[in-house]
């Protein structure tokens, strides 16, 4: 299932938002080309977790390793260039921005010469790499010079999914990202995530859709109350008993 | 892709450029102003127009570029004050110690971008560092500033400063003074960078989403920072600009001029929950408040009408936008800014 390598590791992480202790003692491994659940209630610590592993957040005590190095990230701009990319919950686009300029931001490609040297823009380039990586992970977008404003939610998903992926060279990281979509688009992203996978990319999916989360797994790690309750392969569940296991009706 | 395109929805694509309406009110008020006194269509008016317009478009252009990644910027009325100031009494002192009056100038115009630099900087060391909301931040530092530039000069105006200052501002190009080209010039420069540049991408990305803007690995406080100080070097300029058309450094220059620039903006079409407008607007919207201001006194209504007039202005500015950007989904500015949580 998984391809043996150890690509991003958490160890004994814990972190707390001034008395509120939302992660205790976490520790987690990633592997390459290996997708992992990250269940739990709300509150549970998932988002926060995240934060951490992208960089948003530093962890109060603990380390990350990525490639079997320890990793310090000072902000997301690090993690980035290490090859770890980040769907967080809740808009990772600027809804006022076109869809290449989203999918460059912070990345954006310069003229050639001196006018590149003084950060101006190869918009067209950026118009169209964008469109072409967008469609290489399959994900089919109007014109990529449209605002993501005028996107339905699905596609601003797709996008920021697809932004993600197309990124990412080692670990991707996707919190929710099936909230609010519709059936077939849910579909659609799971099989970005498949794509990412046989790519030997390693995934870290966050849903309240346990269906989903069954589907699309390797391995499932179930938070509850900032602690990791469970960390097994996903064929060691089904749906009654993960449910379970995040209430803290089945202790495993 | 060029599919032809029907003249109903040119016309209507026409009208909900912001640019197009702006023009056609400019055209409007003159028209209007000609109207009523026809003097008022002649170069010797709109040199004076663009004798007012030329502080005003900076201050705006630095009010813009705050505006879009988010803020407010409510010093630059009071960084006209006491850049204007300081440099009269910087020059003043070169004067009286016989130094060139190119150099004396030249040294002026240094002291109003440093004191820029000073007040951009503390802004975004208050907002960035000790995270203080702007307009509490910026509010700060045009009452400190404001103060400042009375204490100083103990209220009165600052003279004695190079003679050949007052001849630099007549208008020699057209209607526009030797300043007044320069400052079309850094004007069209900042525009190109708004559009072009990544320094402007960045701009329009953290006004629209913040939090999306630091995930993408963009320094979002050193970004800020950089828009607060342009935006306060903008208002030094302005300052040096004043004392060139007055020969005096005046701790009154630049009153009101906060809301001057607001209103510029507002007028231009740009979303005061910033991530969208465009540089043009802002410019046209200047040059309105200007022709307003100097076509009211043309055709003697009283001064204080025009403050009316501006907010009538700014009232339809915001409905058009509002009326725009809903399109029927129900979600304009106004109700978005209404029930926006947190950026
Ligand atoms: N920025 C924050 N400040 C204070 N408390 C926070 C913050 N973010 C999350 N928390 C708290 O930390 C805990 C874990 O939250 P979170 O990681 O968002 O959980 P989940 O994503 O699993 O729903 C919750 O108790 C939450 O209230
Ligand atoms: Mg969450």
């Amino acid at each position: 299932m998984t391809t043996g390598k150890v690509l991003y590791e958490v160890k004994n992480v814990s972190k707390n938002y001034g008395s509120v202790q939302a992660l205790t003692g976490v520790s987690l491994k990633l592997h390459a080309g290996e997708v992992i659940g990250l269940v739990g209630d709300n509150g549970a610590g998932k988002s926060t977790l995240v934060k951490v592993l992208s960089g948003a957040h530093q962890p109060s005590e603990g380390v990350v390793e990525l490639d079997g190095e320890e990793r310090r990230w000072d902000s997301p701009h690090d993690a980035l260039v290490a090859g770890v990319e980040t769907l967080y919950q809740d808009s990772g686009l600027a809804p006022h921005l076109s869809v290449s300029s989203n999918v460059f931001l912070g990345r954006e490609k310069f003229s050639k010469g001196l006018l590149g040297k003084l950060g101006f823009l190869a918009q067209k380039d950026m118009d169209r790499i964008a469109h072409e990586n967008l469609e290489k992970v399959g994900i089919a977008v109007p014109q990529s010079n449209r605002s993501v404003s005028q996107l339905s939610g699905g596609q601003r998903q797709a996008v920021a999914i697809g932004r993600a992926v197309s990124w990412a060279s080692k670990v991707i990281i996707l919190d929710e990202p099936t909230n609010h979509l519709g059936a077939r688009q849910a579909g659609e992203v799971l099989a970005v995530i498949q794509q990412a996978k046989k790519r030997g990319l390693g995934v870290i999916f966050i849903s309240h859709t346990l269906p989903h989360v069954l589907q699309v797994t390797d391995r499932i790690v179930v938070l509850r109350l900032g602690k990791i309750v469970a960390d097994a392969p996903t064929s060691t569940f089904d749906a009654e008993s993960l449910l379970g296991t995040i209430t803290g009706l089945i202790e495993k | 892709m060029s599919s032809p395109v029907v003249a109903p929805s040119r016309i209507k694509s026409l009208f909900g450029n912001q640019q197009f309406i702006l023009l056609l009110v400019l055209f409007a008020m003159v028209a209007f102003f000609t109207w009523r006194n026809p003097v008022f269509f002649s170069n010797a008016v709109f040199g004076n127009i663009l004798a007012d317009w030329s502080p005003v478009v900076l201050i705006a252009v630095g009010e813009f570029f705050v505006i879009v990644s988010g803020g407010i910027d409510l010093s630059v009325g009071s960084t006209i004050a006491i850049s204007g100031v300081v440099s009269a009494f910087s020059m003043r002192a070169l004067t009286a110690n016989h130094v060139g009056q190119n150099m004396t100038l030249f040294l002026g115009l240094l002291t109003c971008v440093g004191i820029g630099i000073l007040v951009g900087s503390i802004n975004a060391l208050l907002i960035t560092k000790a995270r203080i909301v702007p307009f509490i931040a910026t509010l700060t530092t045009m009452g400190a500033g404001a103060g400042m530039a009375i204490v100083l000069t103990g209220g009165s105006q600052i003279g004695d400063g190079p003679a050949k200052a007052i001849s630099l501002s007549v208008p020699d190009f057209g209607p526009l003074s030797r300043p007044g080209i320069v400052i079309v010039f850094i004007v069209a420069i900042l525009w190109v960078i708004m559009g072009k540049n990544r320094f402007g991408r960045y701009t329009y990305a953290i006004g629209s989403n913040s939090f999306a803007a630091r995930a993408a690995g963009i320094n979002v406080n050193r970004h800020l920072a950089k828009v607060y100080i342009l935006s306060s070097v903008l208002a030094g300029l302005a300052g040096f600009y004043y004392y060139l058309l007055l020969s005096v450094g005046a701790p009154t220059s630049g009153q009101g001029g906060e809301l001057q620039a607001i209103a510029a903006v507002v007028i231009g079409g740009t979303a005061l929950a910033g991530g969208t407008g465009k540089l043009s607007g802002t410019v046209l919207g200047a040059l309105i408040l200007t022709t307003v201001t100097s076509g009211l006194i043309m055709i003697n209504v009283a001064a204080n009408w025009k403050q009316v007039v501006v907010a009538i202005l700014i009232a339809v500015a915001v409905l058009i936008q509002e009326f725009r950007s809903t399109g029927g989904t129900g979600s304009g500015p106004i109700r978005r800014l209404l029930t926006r949580n947190s950026k």
